[in-house]
């Protein structure tokens, strides 16, 4: 009798049981098996959302620039140099530095129209900010001259009628062989970088810095919209599902009526309606998504209501509390975290929508739909406004289903010892 | 036979409503289940035995429901439980083993989750650690390692699964357990080894099984008693070495004489019942039997016979036994 109980516990094969003892490091490594993919891929999933939750959480530690402030010249290409434009001064003023002739008393030319003068404005800004740290007391304000053409100009820098005239090599060709006089003293830049990694917007704004300070927004919009459908939606699915009757048919007919309305459409009467501002648009997205939940569990809990072990439970007297949480909930959420990572994406996508028509956030928001909204008008001459911001929305989305399925595959004891 | 009786079920009726009309799947049935005894309930399939199962737990969900008799445990009437009362009926003072252990376990579920929980339900005030300790006993006593508690249910084999939901059915030291096909998919081996602790544990606890089967060598085995359904009716019931050497009702004879024996020869052929078991929705008149019976009678077919005892403790719902007119 003995010996035949022993052979029968043998029936489970060793490799299972030790796979019990297991810790969840190892489960989410293994877990990948049965999607036959490899232990790297929940690897690569894992580190790419750290990443993603760290930019988000402190920005400030990695973007180099303020977002909203307008740092360069605009529509840097990614890696382009900052252009630089000559400052020219007569030899025998001995002028080394733009500093020596911008003070009030100071006059500086330059060609009607030219970049030059953005350049100068931006070198001015920055000198000035750098004097008001050292507490110098100098304020750089030198006053423009404006020339109709180069000619005009090096004659008056020669008469001495200006201390300076600022150009760009182009406008410059090879005239300043024909004045002896005068000399190139420095380069003068829009700013202290001589490029930038991710390129400029058409505000002269630094997109990497952007894009940093973006995903804050992209991960508040989208988790916290997403955590409220969910909130509301599975609830109302399990009790719906599993009670049935008048009230599974009332949520019923509202959830479709919700679900049958352009999602984005209904999301823009929403926020149209609550104003603009952060929570409103997470309220107006939670809004849309709260069906897709309802109507996945609802259908999921008709299924799992019915299996034995509900009926098994229900036979011992378990509360009905009880086996809503303990046994249908469970055995639903597999395929509800699923839809939890798309949704958040989608939110991200969605929040983007609302703010391109002005019902979203502020539009010197750093945000991803911003941007991209912003960057469609420069789509033939900048490619790098929407290309960075648009790779990031794919990156969350990709990395929050990545973590989606590993998730369902760890919740779910079978197949994760597969 | 002169034992107490534990539940008294009178005239108990299941009825679902179909879009045929409504189907008694149980139909006007009495008996009694006594304290400490093994009784089988056995017939064909669709006869109705599992609802009747169901129905003593008042498990029945819509769109069927009990629409008549009384269900008296202990000198209490079921039917007028409230649902607090009934939860507490449920689990502790009868409980159910199912059909199929591979889907009655929760699968996300460990093991001593399901046993810590199911006194949980009927002893809140139990401490984690107490309640894990009955468990590990209480499986011991079933013959599983207690360090197969921490599995999930796939990570078990049937036999195990099975035993640990005899486990949760007993852990809660319930008077009448209610083993619905419980040994069903189980191998031959394995069924009786669980019989035999079933029967142990009978003897040692005092509890009544009701045993709701298609093996009739199985109960004849186990049982005491044999109660024998037939198309919603209860045709009948007693003493199970009676019934086996003289069954009295015709189904009852027609079913024995269908079960395969070692003794039969080669050239002998299986007894095969004629024709097939009636739709419910419209049950022939009289006797539900008559269709198929051998010995019919005209009245069979124009009245209903009742279940009347015609020896102590051995009840047959039958004419042929009965008195009447024609």
């Amino acid at each position: 009798m003995n010996n035949q109980n022993e052979k029968m516990d043998s029936a489970v094969p060793e490799w299972q049981l030790e796979l019990d003892k297991v810790g969840f490091v190892r489960k989410l490594l293994l877990a990948r098996k049965w999607y036959k993919g490899d232990w790297w891929f929940v690897l690569v999933s894992a580190v790419l959302l750290l990443v993603i939750i760290i930019l988000g959480v402190f920005p400030q530690w990695f973007a180099p620039y303020d977002p909203k402030a307008e740092v360069g010249p605009s529509l840097l290409a990614p890696g382009e140099e900052t252009p630089g434009f000559l400052l020219l001064a007569n030899i025998d003023d001995h002028v080394v530095t733009l500093q020596e002739i911008a003070t009030k008393t100071n006059k500086i030319g330059y060609i009607m129209g030219s970049q030059a003068t953005q350049a100068l404005r931006d070198s001015l800004e920055i000198m000035n900010e750098e004097a008001d740290n050292e507490e110098t007391g100098i304020t750089y304000q030198p006053r423009g001259y404006r020339y109709e053409d180069i000619q005009q100009g090096l004659d008056a820098l020669q008469a001495g009628e200006i201390d300076g005239f600022i150009v760009s090599s182009e406008e410059l060709g090879d005239h300043l062989q024909d004045y002896p006089g005068i000399h190139f003293v420095e380069e003068v830049r829009s700013s202290k970088a001589s490029s930038f990694t991710l390129g400029t917007n058409q505000l002269g704004q630094d997109i990497l810095s952007r894009i940093i300070w973006g995903t804050r927004i992209a991960l508040i919009v989208g988790l916290s919209s997403a955590c409220i459908s969910f909130v509301i939606g599975v609830p109302l699915g399990l009790i719906s599902g599993f009670f049935g009757g008048k009230l599974d048919r009332i949520l019923t007919l509202i959830m479709d009526s919700l679900y049958a309305f352009p999602g984005l459409i209904l999301a823009i009467a929403i926020a149209a309606v609550l104003g603009a501002g952060i929570g409103n648009i997470i309220l107006a997205i939670a809004v849309i998504y709260i069906p897709t939940y309802f109507r996945v569990v609802r259908g999921q809990t008709l299924t799992v209501k019915n299996e034995l072990y509900v009926e098994a439970a229900r036979s011992l007297g378990t509360k009905t509390s009880t086996i809503l949480w303990k046994y249908v909930f469970p055995n639903v959420l597999p395929s509800v975290v699923i839809i939890f990572s798309v949704n958040v994406a989608d939110a991200i996508l969605t929040e983007a929508g609302l703010s391109f028509l002005g019902l979203g956030l502020p539009p010197d928001t750093p945000d991803w739909g911003i941007d991209l909204a912003r960057g469609q008008d420069y789509l033939r001459s900048a490619w790098w406004l929407i290309t960075c911001p648009g790779m990031m929305v794919s990156l969350v989305t990709l990395s929050f289903s990545m973590l989606g399925e590993s998730l369902s595959e760890i919740l779910n004891p079978r197949l994760s010892e597969l | 036979m002169d034992k107490k009786i534990l539940m008294k079920i009178k005239d108990l009726s299941v009825t679902y409503q179909t879009r045929l009309g409504p189907v008694s799947a149980v139909d006007h049935v009495s008996f009694d289940i006594y304290k400490g005894e093994i009784l089988g309930l056995v017939g064909e399939s669709g006869c109705g035995k599992s609802t009747l199962g169901k129905a003593l737990l008042r498990m029945i969900d819509p769109p069927g429901e009990i629409s008549s008799g009384e269900i008296i445990f202990k000198g209490e009437d079921i039917m007028k439980y409230d649902y607090n009362k009934l939860r507490n009926f449920r689990g502790k003072r009868a409980s159910m083993i199912f059909q199929d252990p591979m889907t009655s376990l929760n699968p996300v579920q460990r093991m001593d989750e399901h046993l810590i929980e199911a006194i949980g339900v009927h002893e809140p005030g139990v401490k984690r650690e107490s309640a894990l300790k009955r468990s590990k006993k209480m499986i011991k006593r079933l013959g599983i390692g207690a360090d197969r508690l921490h599995s999930y249910p796939h990570q078990l084999s049937g036999g195990m699964r099975q035993r640990v939901m005899t486990g949760i059915g007993l852990i809660l030291n319930a008077n009448l357990i209610i083993a619905d096909e419980a040994t069903t998919s189980l191998d031959v081996i394995v069924e009786a080894k669980l019989m035999d602790q079933l029967r142990e544990i009978r003897e040692e606890f005092g509890i009544s099984l009701l045993m709701i089967t298609h093996n009739i060598a199985l109960v004849a085995e186990m049982a005491d008693r044999i109660a024998v359904m037939y198309a919603g009716h209860m045709v009948e019931i007693g003493d199970i070495y009676k019934i086996f050497e003289h069954p009295k009702h015709p189904y009852t004879q027609g079913l024995l004489a269908s079960v395969p024996n070692i003794q039969f020869d080669a050239n002998e052929e299986l007894y095969k019942m004629p024709g097939e078991p009636p739709n419910l929705t419209h049950p022939p008149k009289g006797c539900r039997f008559h269709p198929r019976c051998p010995h019919a009678m005209p009245i069979c077919s124009t009245r209903e016979p009742s279940l009347l005892e015609i020896e102590k403790g051995w009840l047959v719902n039958c004419w042929l036994y009965q008195k009447h007119q024609d």
